[in-house]
């Protein structure tokens, strides 16, 4: 029998894709089950650190402070991106530069982008508070207060993915026929009319894409807590995916870390799924 | 009338919104960059207090720059370039050859196989970080190169925007070197890799610059010196030396530049693949 061609092409990637994406779902699902003792031998627990997790009022806390970043953060990045992808659209002088430039956060790593952000927004030493106090408006906490630590979170993340998202509703405005405009604008429709009944309509992939993409990265945001505020100020940042990161390397319960991980791949999948049905063509 | 005016406003509106943002942009990176050459006394201090000398050095240095070539950054520089590299050559290889595949042949289950590229690509990296550390360190393989460029190679993201690419080449182009008896690695080389040669350049950025900015996973997988990532550097100059904000800036302003460099030189690629890619 003669193996399909096929194959030959697709079995380097496929063990990549295997190996260090697929079969690390199944050591989350399978350690999850199990703990660790004190002396370093596995044992097995059953549901036990599934039942530890959804009794964990501080943990159920932590998914909440994660949901309510995705839902101002994800809607925020979409508006502003496909605004900002409409500012670039079409051709002009410069535009090109204005565009490179509003894509070049893509670049800079999240890490960077949260050491920049946390000092730039230092209470004490942050030039944007000597500004804030030289304009009247007065010093502001940022990272370092409970009220508005969340918040500093979102623009950081926004400030770095706007650009990004950018890209792929420009993508999504090239391939609305321009012939579509054309007759709106002979049918008299303004500025706003077309927007609102030719581009939306024909946006929702896109849309539809951003969201998902953007609310699977969101929902594991880790980086910038890492480096900024370690889940504070008195757990106003306090992610998931952090927890996730403790629990498994401050506090070595490996098997909680992993139930944890494999409940987050369900929600992620499930909000993803949730999305695109919300986002489905309506014809 | 009253449209005439709006029309005329709405250029000056459109740029005055698309200055405004792009200084929002630039004036952190640009800020970075000025406090690098400035002792590290001066950086922070005429930040507190607006005047001119909150944005502008008093006194400009290099000094920051030849003490972090001092010290162990170079060393971080130089694992990630290589493990950067690494991935490219390898990613490119195999994802190309992935996303052949699924533009030119027809398989048993290749919808289903296409899916795991698909859910792959959408699934975060950061979900799967704990269980292929575990896996990792079970296999022996943490504090390795390996364990740093291997999860990295296989992208779905890469084969669906090669198997994009290769979908748009004309079927006949391939079977015209079949009838000319070529064989299908044959075609693969010569035929459809030199065509997609902008593919290749927008995805090798896309993995070179993944690799410059990766930690999450550096800082799992590669705990030893002398496998320190650039990320990893970065991060712990802020938190062993707090008061070592010369090095730092001096840092972050390479490892920025680093990434805009070759993005700069070859966005153009990375823009048309992804409006190319047909992801709308």
């Amino acid at each position: 029998m003669r193996i399909n061609p096929a194959y030959y092409f697709l079995a380097p990637a496929f063990m990549g894709l295997s190996v260090f994406k697929i079969f690390p779902i199944g050591v989350a699902i399978v350690g999850s089950f199990y703990g660790t003792t004190l002396i370093g031998e596995s044992v097995f627990r059953g549901l036990d650190n599934y039942l530890s997790i959804f009794g964990d009022l501080d943990l159920l806390r932590s998914f909440g402070i994660t949901l309510l970043f995705n839902l101002i953060a994800n809607p925020l990045q979409i508006v502003l991106s496909l605004m900002v992808a409409l500012l670039v659209f079409r051709p002009g002088p410069l535009i090109g530069l204005f565009r490179s430039v509003l894509f070049l956060p893509v670049t800079l790593s999240l890490v960077l982008t949260a050491l920049i952000w946390n000092l730039l927004l230092d209470p004490y030493l942050g030039p944007v508070n000597a500004v804030l106090d030289a304009v009247g408006i007065g010093r502001q906490g940022f990272f370092k207060d409970e009220a508005q630590a969340l918040g500093s979170m979102v623009w950081l993340t926004t400030w770095r993915g706007v650009g990004y998202w950018m890209l792929f509703m420009l993508a999504g405005l090239y391939a609305i026929p321009e012939s579509l405009y054309e007759a709106a604008k002979i049918d008299g429709a303004s500025w706003w009319q077309r927007f609102r009944h030719v581009t939306l309509p024909l946006m929702r992939r896109p849309i539809a894409f951003v969201l998902v993409a953007s609310t699977a990265i969101n929902m594991l945001f880790f980086a910038p807590v890492y480096v900024i505020t370690a889940g504070g100020p008195n757990g106003a940042t306090d992610f998931v995916m952090f927890r996730i990161y403790q629990a498994a390397f401050n506090y070595i319960d490996v098997g909680r870390s992993l139930a944890m991980s494999t409940v987050m791949l369900v929600v992620v999948l499930a909000v993803a799924i949730v999305e695109l049905w919300l986002m489905r063509s309506e014809d | 009338m009253r449209s005439r005016t709006s029309a005329a406003l709405l250029p000056v509106a459109r740029y005055t919104l698309l200055i405004v943002l792009a200084m929002i942009i630039l004036a952190p990176i640009v800020w970075v960059a000025i406090s690098s050459v400035r002792p590290p006394e001066e950086i922070f201090l005429y930040s507190p207090k607006l005047s001119w000398r909150t944005f502008i050095p008093e006194t400009f240095t290099w000094e920051n720059y030849r003490l972090l070539w001092e010290s162990d950054f170079p060393r971080a520089v130089t694992n990630t370039l290589f493990v950067a590299f690494a991935t490219v050559a390898l990613g490119i290889l195999i994802c190309s050859a992935a996303g052949f595949a699924f533009a030119v042949f027809d398989f048993p289950f290749k919808n289903t196989l296409f899916v795991v590229v698909i859910i792959t690509f959408i699934m975060p990296f950061e979900a799967i970080v704990v269980p292929l550390y575990v896996m990792v360190r079970d296999l022996n393989w943490n504090d390795t190169y390996f364990a740093l460029v291997m999860p990295e190679v296989a992208s779905g993201f890469i084969i669906f925007l090669f198997r994009q690419f290769f979908t748009k080449v004309s079927k006949e182009l391939f079977e015209a070197a079949r009838v000319d008896g070529a064989s299908w690695w044959r075609i693969y080389w010569d035929v459809a890799m030199p065509l997609s040669w902008p593919t290749v350049v927008a995805a090798a950025l896309m993995m070179f610059i993944h690799q410059w900015d990766a930690f999450f996973w550096p800082l799992v997988a590669a705990t030893s010196p002398d496998l320190t990532m650039v990320q990893v550097a970065i991060a712990r100059y802020l938190q062993f030396e707090q008061a070592d904000f010369g090095r730092l800036f001096a840092a972050m302003t390479v490892a920025s530049f680093l990434a805009i460099l070759p993005f700069m030189a070859l966005q153009r690629y990375y823009i048309r693949t992804i409006v190319d890619s047909g992801i709308k």
